[in-house]
């Protein structure tokens, strides 16, 4: 209900706009109708201005659709036309213009030097966004068009900038123009310098080309400046590689979390290895899948409405595994408990009964689930690009871990479970329902590797035999963790994850799997049962 | 401290010097000293916890343990740092082990299970070259008359009663013809009688091997005690013979203590 | 000393080995095409292929069946052997008539011009058919010595010997290995090795060839088969099932278990090497499809069905489910997964003892359909093997 709801509220809020940039508008208004001689000081108020309304509204009056209006004899107002419709710039009103008073109205345009003033503005309206993100962006774009005539109001807006961050941008784009436009050669050293400081990434291909001419000059001082910044920006790169690479692994390793969670559960509880875990990924995948083409049919691909099909999927690929994995409790596993070899060899044969399943309902081929617009794109991290779609996988194991926790420590179910892990049979004598304990606990474990398929549909491929690449890993997980340990499980899946995207850019994809996989044979030489085994005083289990 | 094996001819067979050991922080054995004479048939007690199997685990070195020493006097005079051996290597010196449940080959006959306990070389080539002689033939009858098991000797293991599978255990223990026998309660799941019986078994070992018995039930303690050491919290809390160590103050507060706290 | 366990087995071998070492070969050889004791070249190789699926699912049942380590990575010890001699087969092509190059055209593709040294000593036939043996075992001695001294069994060695293949699988199926600047060709890739000439200087497609072929798996499976025969009979045997059945006791006894699973684990190796060397010429080909975890995994099917625990079950078994494989395979494809899934399912759930151990399962309930008195224990079975 509360989702239908906020459906709604987005249809609405983008129907009808308001106002609420009055200032801008007033200026506007003001410059529109002001005489030559009043322009400059409105000029140079427009420019403290960091609307992205002047831009729109510049652009309408150098193509001739703005007009003055004589309302009365003492007041006139400007309107723009916006299809067809006149619309008052001051408060965003359509403004019926009777036949009659056709006469008052009149086209406005800028004077050429007005309009070369405002091109200026335009230019750098960006630069008193008040979004951080797009001052840096406006800045750092025209420091890289090197234009000596977008200096000064750079330096007029570094000198204004209170955000430590904006700030450096400003500095970076004002340095990456004096390398282009210096005075002497003392500047140049000093700007060169100063963008090895700032580790100015945008600014390394020209100080790099600096750095060659400076050679071929015998400028041996420049050289060194130059060899000295580049290897400051290096420094930078190589710091923002290895981010990107945690934050992949991260991902990865959430992935592989949600996924053994499941599997250290049912391993831990009923004695279980279950190989067909890898075919609910799968499910969870398949079920994005399914719920983007319900919503692409009854709501329309470009609809708002289509953008939630992702977040509905969540609860619904939870429940959808979770039935079917209770269904398959009841009817398979429930004959396997605590054998866990013919687990091993029952489950892998219903993996590749779904496995065929998937294939014939949805063909062989990978198919493609689409991003919600909210996950489209890269948000910055100290210059470093974190894509949404990842960050949003890490909170998202984060968020289902922390409500595992929470239903195995605080809830009735979560104690039954544990007493159940203990000692089953004890457990049963104390009136524990341990069937459907254990029916439950299944579900959930399914329900969880749907989550990691829903998650995986974001940063890999959805396709009929998805589990298998990551079920080999997330055992391998349970493993190193100490099988049936939920704290192992974590420590180990992130760090596996981890490990495994560290390796890959200096080994490749494959022979990163075959270290890591090597790694994981030598840590279990040191420890045997995992990180955490399991204490058994039993001599033969 | 009342024993030192300082001499090579004492008639101790195995001395554990100080040994601690302890699991994520808890001392399962702690500061522990125990010294065992040749042919002499101990008994160990102790409440739940006490640290009774860590200890056979130590003996048996199933685990090395943190601080302490644990040799093993051979008959040449030798002595064998136990914290240094593999497992197979301490059955090989002649150290049998019976473990708490008993456990056997179940899909071997009874036959079977005891010529593969017999005293003897136990590499791989020695093993697919193996013939039975005469003298293997005699002494697997004997360990048979021994547990009683002749009528049943081809027989799979895992179709025996409880109480026979414990018995052939300790066959397989007497067919390693070992100098120190291991036995982790030898009566658990006997009927009065098997107990008892067991207890004649064990009694008639004396002397031939030593023995450390580990055991719950007291009637089957009195039957069989010479000596007896009371283990606690990881530590000898007395040694002596079974009336000293009964009528002992400490020992009724542990025992009876832990009763009283039940009820 | 005698072998076999009865006079049925003892009868039985000799006319398996009559009929497929002699009457097979000669029905192949010296009837006429149109006669109807015939057997075409194609059939003689299908079933050499079979005989060598069959010596590797023995393999495998040594070590689940009879040592308890339900290995999941046979297959890829079955693909190395099979590398090991298709690199000699590929290397005795001849000159490519199209590309015009003694090598093997993928490296030829790759602007080599010369073997790499890993690659020259297979161009001699002795060193590949050791090297068949002798690669899977060494992979195996090394894997196993670790795995065993951490004392990884159970399911955990079910675990650790899947993801060796699935890392070995990765790796035959790069063309290239990139390390510290070098770039070293390895096994074809995807392809794999096939499209081979001749074998030990005779035409390989020749009838005589497969026909010899087909012979010496015969023989390999007979071997293989009084191998395992006698080691039962051992007392190697006997601490063998003893390890499976509880190996604490079997190492408290005084054996060093580890070094008997080690000697057991890469023989088994060995064995299923020199099996997938057979296979290769008789199939004309091998590649990394071949060491995907579902391959090893399909080892395990076949002795769970044929019977786990005894001598002829793998046998039957690998035969059984390749012929029900090429049967539902042409009449319905997209259901074969299916069914195999099925028959996991099926055999592990309701044939513990396998096709093997069916009579002794359907016994009481034959004789109750035939209205004899019940059997005092209606559900009798043998003890189910761990």
């Amino acid at each position: 209900m509360k989702k239908a709801l906020f459906i709604l509220a987005v249809f609405v809020s983008s129907a009808f706009g308001e106002v609420d940039n009055e200032a801008t508008r007033d200026v506007l208004e003001r410059l529109a109708l002001a005489g030559k001689s009043e322009q400059t000081g409105v000029l140079a108020e427009l420019a403290q201005l960091g609307d992205p309304f002047i831009k729109e509204f510049v652009d309408a009056w150098r193509v001739g659709e703005v007009f003055s209006y004589e309302i009365s004899d003492t007041e006139t107002i400007v309107l723009q036309r916006v299809s067809e419709n006149y619309r008052r710039l001051s408060n965003d009103e359509v403004i019926e213009i009777p036949n009659t008073e056709s006469d008052k109205v009149s086209k406005i345009r800028p004077s050429r030097s007005l309009r070369r003033e405002l091109k200026k503005i335009t230019d750098t309206i960006d630069l008193a966004s008040p979004d951080v993100g797009t001052r840096m962006d406006a800045a750092l774009k025209l420091g890289l068009s090197q234009r000596l005539e977008y200096m000064e109001s750079l330096q007029s807006k570094f000198e204004a900038e209170s955000n430590a961050r904006a700030k450096a941008a400003f500095e970076e784009a004002i340095n990456i123009i004096i390398l282009a436009n210096h005075q002497s050669p003392e500047e140049l050293n000093q700007a060169v310098q100063r963008l090895g400081e700032l580790k100015s990434l945008p600014g390394r291909d020209q100080i790099s080309g600096i750095q060659t001419k400076a050679v071929e000059e015998g400028n041996s001082e420049l050289a060194s400046i130059c060899s000295t910044a580049l290897r400051q920006i290096d420094n930078r790169q190589r710091t923002i590689e290895r981010w990107g690479n945690l934050v992949r692994g991260l991902s990865l390793g959430s992935v592989l979390l949600m996924v053994a969670f499941g599997l250290a559960i049912t391993f831990g509880l009923m004695g279980i290895i279950n190989m067909a875990h890898g075919e609910f990924i799968a499910i969870g995948g398949y079920t994005c899948y399914v719920m983007q083409n319900i919503f692409a049919s009854s709501f329309g691909e470009q609809s708002a409405a289509y953008q939630w099909f992702f977040w509905v999927s969540l609860p619904i690929c939870f429940l959808v595994a979770g039935g079917i994995g209770y269904g398959l409790e009841k009817g398979l596993f429930r004959f396997l408990y605590k054998r866990p070899l013919e687990s091993l060899l029952a489950t892998w044969g219903l993996s590749m009964v779904m496995q065929q399943l998937f294939r014939l309902k949805f063909g062989a081929a990978n198919v493609q689930v689409n991003t919600p617009d909210i996950l489209i794109g890269n948000f910055d991290f100290w210059g470093i690009a974190l894509s949404y779609t990842r960050v949003f996988v890490v909170a998202f194991a984060g968020f289902v871990v922390v409500m595992t926790w929470l239903l195995l420590t605080k809830t009735n179910l979560g104690l039954y479970i544990r007493a159940v892990m203990q000692n089953r049979n004890m457990a049963s004598s104390l009136g524990i329902p341990v069937s459907r304990v254990n029916s439950l606990t299944f579900a959930f474990g399914c329900g969880l590797a749907a989550l990691a398929g829903a998650a995986l549909s974001q940063i890999g491929n959805v396709g009929p035999s998805m589990g298998q690449t990551y079920i080999v890993d997330s055992f391998m997980v349970v493993v190193v963790g100490g099988v049936g340990n939920l704290l192992g499980a974590g420590i180990s899946a992130l760090g596996i994850g981890t490990v495994d995207q560290f390796l890959q850019p200096t080994f490749g994809p494959v022979m990163g799997k075959i270290i890591v996989f090597l790694m994981i044979i030598l840590f279990l030489q040191w420890k045997p049962g995992g990180l955490f085994p399991t204490k058994s005083r039993s001599m033969d289990d | 401290m009342v024993h030192i094996p300082g001499e090579k001819h004492t008639p101790l067979i195995l001395s554990v010097d100080g040994v601690t050991k302890s699991f994520d922080g808890f001392k399962a054995i702690n500061d522990l000293s125990f010294y065992l004479s040749e042919g002499e048939l101990r008994t160990v007690i102790g409440p739940n916890g006490a640290g009774k199997s860590t200890f056979m685990d130590l003996i048996t070195a199933r685990t090395k343990p943190d601080e302490g020493k644990i040799v093993f006097h051979k008959d040449n005079g030798e002595d064998v740092d136990l914290t240094r051996v593999r497992e197979h290597h301490v059955s090989q010196l002649g150290i049998g082990r019976k473990f708490q449940n008993p456990t056997v080959y179940r899909s071997h006959t009874v036959y079977d299970n005891l010529q593969l306990s017999l005293s003897g070389r136990r590499n791989l080539l020695s093993s697919l070259f193996y013939s039975e002689s005469q003298e293997d033939r005699d002494k697997i009858h004997h360990v048979l008359d021994t547990v009683r098991l002749t009528e049943f000797k081809d027989d799979l293991a895992g179709s025996l009663s409880h109480g026979q599978k414990q018995w052939l255990e300790i066959g397989m223990l007497l067919a390693q013809d070992p100098r120190i026998m291991l036995v982790d309660e030898p009566a658990a799941g006997m009927s009065d009688e098997e107990t008892e019986r067991t207890g004649e078994l064990l009694l008639s070992l004396e002397g031939k091997h030593s023995l450390i018995v580990i055991e719950h039930d007291m009637e089957f303690v009195r039957q069989i005690a010479r000596r007896v050491t009371v283990l606690h919290q990881g530590q000898v809390l007395k040694e002596g013979d079974f009336d000293f160590v009964k009528s002992d103050s400490k020992v009724i507060e542990v025992y009876l203590g832990r009763q009283s706290r039940k009820h | 000393m005698n072998v076999f366990d009865s006079k049925l087995e003892t009868r039985g071998f000799i006319v398996t080995m009559i009929v497929l070492l002699f009457a097979i070969p000669m029905m192949n050889a010296f009837f006429p095409e149109n006669s109807f004791f015939h057997i075409s070249s194609f059939q003689l190789s299908l079933w050499g292929k079979y005989v060598t699926y069959a010596i590797l699912a023995m393999s495998l049942n040594v070590l689940w069946g009879y040592t308890g380590m339900l290995c999941l990575c046979q297959s890829l010890f079955f693909a190395l052997g099979a590398y090991a001699f298709g690199m000699y087969l590929v290397l005795h092509i001849g000159i490519d008539d199209v590309y015009n190059t003694p090598l093997p055209v993928f490296m030829d593709f790759q602007g080599y011009t010369e073997l790499p040294w890993y690659w020259a000593p297979f161009e001699y036939a002795p060193f590949a058919v050791v090297a068949s043996l002798a690669i899977p075992g060494l992979v195996a001695f090394v894997f196993g010595t670790l795995i065993f001294r951490s004392r990884i069994r159970g399911v955990y060695f079910s675990i650790i010997t899947q993801a060796l293949t699935y890392a070995l699988m990765l790796f035959f199926f790069k063309n290239n290995l990139e390390l510290f600047g070098q770039s070293y060709i390895l096994f074809g890739g995807n392809n794999g090795l096939n499209d081979f000439k001749e074998i030990f200087r005779a035409n390989i497609n020749s009838a005589a060839t497969q026909r010899w072929l087909f012979i010496a798996s015969v023989v390999l499976m007979l071997s293989v088969y009084l191998l395992i025969a006698w080691v039962l009979k051992t007392k190697f045997g006997k601490v063998q099932q003893a390890i499976r059945d509880s190996e604490n006791r079997i190492r408290f006894s005084g054996y060093s278990t580890s070094t008997y699973k080690l000697l057991i684990f890469t023989a088994c190796a060995m064995i299923a090497g020199a099996a997938g060397a057979l296979y290769v010429p008789q199939v004309g080909g091998i590649n990394a499809n071949e060491m995907t975890p579902a391959k090893s995994l399909d080892v395990v099917v076949w002795v769970a069905f044929g019977g786990r625990g005894t001598k002829f079950g793998p046998i039957l078994g690998a035969v059984v489910v390749s012929l029900l494989k090429s049967f539902f395979l042409r009449a319905a494809p997209d259901s074969w997964l299916i069914i195999l899934g099925g028959i996991f399912i099926f055999t592990v759930l309701f044939m513990p003892n396998g096709l093997v151990g069916l009579p002794g399962q359907l016994k009481p309930w034959l004789n109750r359909i035939r209205g004899n008195k019940p059997l005092v224990s209606e559900e009798a079975s043998s003890p189910s093997v761990p």
